[in-house]
């Protein structure tokens, strides 16, 4: 299933997507309404709010997708480290093997 | 392949493709921003009384300057990115030529022997029960998983194209030209395709299907098949 925000952004599956417009909205009413509060200037905090939304939904998205690009590479890397390990295991390559038989020349 | 009435892409087989919808989600998002901000300026000048008191506005005549350029940058950037990296030079595992006919493909697998089948769909009338309609064959196009392929397409008489969209794979297939793409599976499977241009009566019944399976089993499949 899957809810497609103006008919086209699947907030519900894309990673991100759904804190993005959730926080911009939060962000807008906050803004919005704190901009009211503080000068009853309804046409300037209705601007406000809007572009609230934007920014907050634009730089949260960046955040987010720039850990998450972080995290997958990460991921990718300990997958590469699992799978030498396996093969390297008990080999001239394998780490831990050098580890040890560098602690038993040491005592 | 796609489920009936799917309209967003299928998963992603193949990093490129991993990208490509990352860009793609990304892209979608800016757009959303785009369609909001329009929106509310579309309201805006619906409620605004008209008046003709505005001579120059040099203000909002930068906002609407900048603004887009930083847009397109934003989308720029990542675009050329993905560009890029589809086009590494990256010493492919296994080279594969795609010759496309009317109405179907011929694959040639020259690296160590002379493997050459062709592929035609298999009519309805024959489709075994649970395969799926139009987009089966008789010879599928074996490849190892997590290798590099070099796929180079061509045609024999008319415009066709080699498309994969799982594995984020659309070339054409030219009469006298050699077009290269590669790709690489990143887990085995049965990923399915169609031919995409226009290329005669046939052209929905000439499908492509890609079976990426572990080396052992490449392996034995390119040494049991004939040459």
């Amino acid at each position: 299933q899957s809810f497609k925000l103006l008919g086209f952004l699947d907030v519900k599956n894309v990673p991100c997507a759904r804190e993005s417009v959730l926080y911009g909205s939060l962000a807008s009413l906050v803004m919005g309404l704190g901009h009211f509060l503080a000068t009853s200037r309804v046409r300037r905090s209705c601007d406000v709010a809007v572009g609230g939304y934007i920014c907050t939904m634009l730089g949260y998205w960046f955040y987010c997708r720039y850990n998450l690009a972080q995290q997958r590479i990460r991921q990718r890397m300990i997958k590469e480290g699992m799978k030498n390990r396996i093969l390297f295991e008990g080999t001239y390559l394998d780490p831990e093997k050098k580890q040890t038989g560098s602690e038993r020349s040491d005592s | 392949m796609a489920n009936h009435s799917q309209l967003n892409f299928q998963d992603a087989s193949s990093p490129i493709m991993e990208e490509l919808m990352g860009f793609h989600d990304h892209a979608l998002m800016v757009a959303l921003a785009i369609c909001s901000l329009v929106l509310y300026i579309l309201t805006l000048m619906l409620t605004e009384k008209l008046s003709s008191n505005t001579v120059d506005a040099q203000a909002i005549e930068l906002v609407w300057t900048i603004l887009p350029a930083m847009v397109l940058i934003t989308l720029a950037l990542p675009s050329l990115r993905i560009l890029y990296m589809m086009d590494e030079i990256n010493e492919p595992d296994l080279t594969l030529k795609a010759i496309g006919h009317q109405w179907y493909w011929t694959y040639e697998y020259t690296d160590l022997k002379n493997l050459t089948f062709d592929s035609y769909m298999t009519p309805t009338t024959d489709l075994p029960l649970g395969h799926f309609r139009l987009l089966e064959v008789d010879h599928r196009v074996v490849v190892p998983m997590s290798s590099t392929v070099r796929v180079i397409v061509t045609a024999d008489d008319v415009l066709h194209s080699w498309a994969v969209p799982t594995l984020g794979v659309k070339t054409d297939a030219i009469p006298g030209r050699l077009n290269q793409t590669s790709f690489l599976a990143n887990r085995p499977g049965v990923y399915y395709g169609q031919c995409s241009e226009i290329c005669g009566a046939n052209h929905s019944f000439m499908p492509i299907v890609v079976e990426a399976t572990p080396l052992a089993n490449f392996e034995s499949w390119s040494s049991s098949h004939p040459s």
